[in-house]
């Protein structure tokens, strides 16, 4: 579920505009980043802030 | 104030203008949009709200639609079952028929139970327990050419489920008057058909059909294997989600025929008459 709710609050954002999400470690952690990067997001990580650049 | 001050006014703003545009880019504050779907729809919806050309707006769009459907059968019950289940906002379900024993191998929307209730009615209360979020509007009668102009009227898609060329015929005709659009499908025996209809702007039933096929048989005469029926509402059910929520193109211009003997399907181009009785411009 956390993807869907980070993809939908993507889908609000502009092209180059940036979503900053907060994630505990564990499987979101691992998957939110990888799947904004599968859709072609920038995306970088620090320490649990996933920060994302809306393709 | 004289021209000349007022001259200089001008000259200083256009010179902060210039060297406000000099400046690099400062952050400004995004103002964030309000969420459109609420936490219970996210959860719902969210295995298709996964899909990358599936957004927010799509699954709106999918809330804010009114679908008829026509016929609560073979084809009517995965149609309907699939677009209860996807978020249709409204569905209104027709059929005049009685469940009979003889439906259930291939109308998954009845059960044992509900044999000689109304089938709009039992289509209707399974399709509220699937999805209570949505409106679903069921009417006890037989579509022909007098009452379907106004079942059609104010319907964004009408999905044409029934059985006859007859009640196709009509459907198609209201549809092309109204403007609304339209699937038709039709099963019977171990193949099918499917065609999504933009009235005035691609072909129609009729365009494609122009006469009903002379000896064509219906379920009851020729059988039909259940699965074959559920392809082929799945497939009109399909091209309503594409059609709705924009994510994908529908099959327009063309019908697709689906021979799931050999498990060969064929894309059948097909153009608009002039001369089409309900589409032409004649």
């Amino acid at each position: 579920m956390t993807w869907v709710r980070t993809k939908l609050e993507l889908d609000r954002l502009q092209s180059g505009q940036t979503l900053e999400v907060k994630l505990p470690p564990g499987e979101a952690l691992e998957n939110v980043p990888r799947s904004a990067r599968e859709a072609g997001h920038t995306v970088a990580l620090h320490g649990e802030t996933v920060r994302i650049i809306r393709a | 104030m004289s021209q000349g001050s007022s001259r200089r006014g001008l000259f200083r703003e256009l010179a902060a203008a210039a060297a406000r545009a000099a400046l690099p880019d400062e952050p400004r504050p995004v103002k964030p949009k309000p969420p459109l779907l609420n936490d219970g729809e996210v959860e719902r919806y969210s295995r298709q709200l996964l899909l990358p050309e599936w957004t927010e707006m799509s699954q709106i769009a999918l809330r804010d639609a009114s679908v008829l459907v026509i016929g609560a059968g073979a084809l009517g019950s995965p149609v309907a079952l699939y677009l209860a289940g996807a978020g249709v906002g409204r569905l209104g379900i027709v059929d005049d028929d009685d469940v009979e024993i003889s439906n259930l191998h291939r109308q998954p929307l009845h059960f044992t139970p509900d044999v000689g209730e109304p089938k709009a009615e039992s289509a209707a209360a399974k399709l509220r327990f699937l999805n209570p979020d949505i409106v679903v509007e069921a009417y006890r009668m037989r579509v022909d050419e007098t009452n379907a102009p106004g079942l059609i009227e104010g319907q964004d898609l009408v999905i044409d489920c029934s059985d006859t060329f007859a009640t196709r015929y009509a459907v198609n005709q209201a549809c092309c008057d109204a403007g609304v659009d339209l699937i038709e499908g039709g099963a019977v025996g171990w193949a099918g058909l499917v065609m999504t209809i933009v009235p005035k702007r691609t072909a129609c039933y009729r365009c494609a059909f122009p006469t009903a096929p002379e000896g064509s048989l219906t379920c009851s005469q020729a059988g039909i294997a259940g699965p074959v029926a559920g392809v082929i509402g799945s497939l009109q059910a399909l091209e309503a989600l594409k059609f709705l929520t924009g994510a994908q193109p529908p099959l327009v211009d063309a019908f697709l025929n689906v021979d799931l003997a050999t498990m060969e399907t064929t894309r059948v181009s097909v153009s608009r008459r002039p001369d089409c009785q309900d589409c032409g411009d004649g």
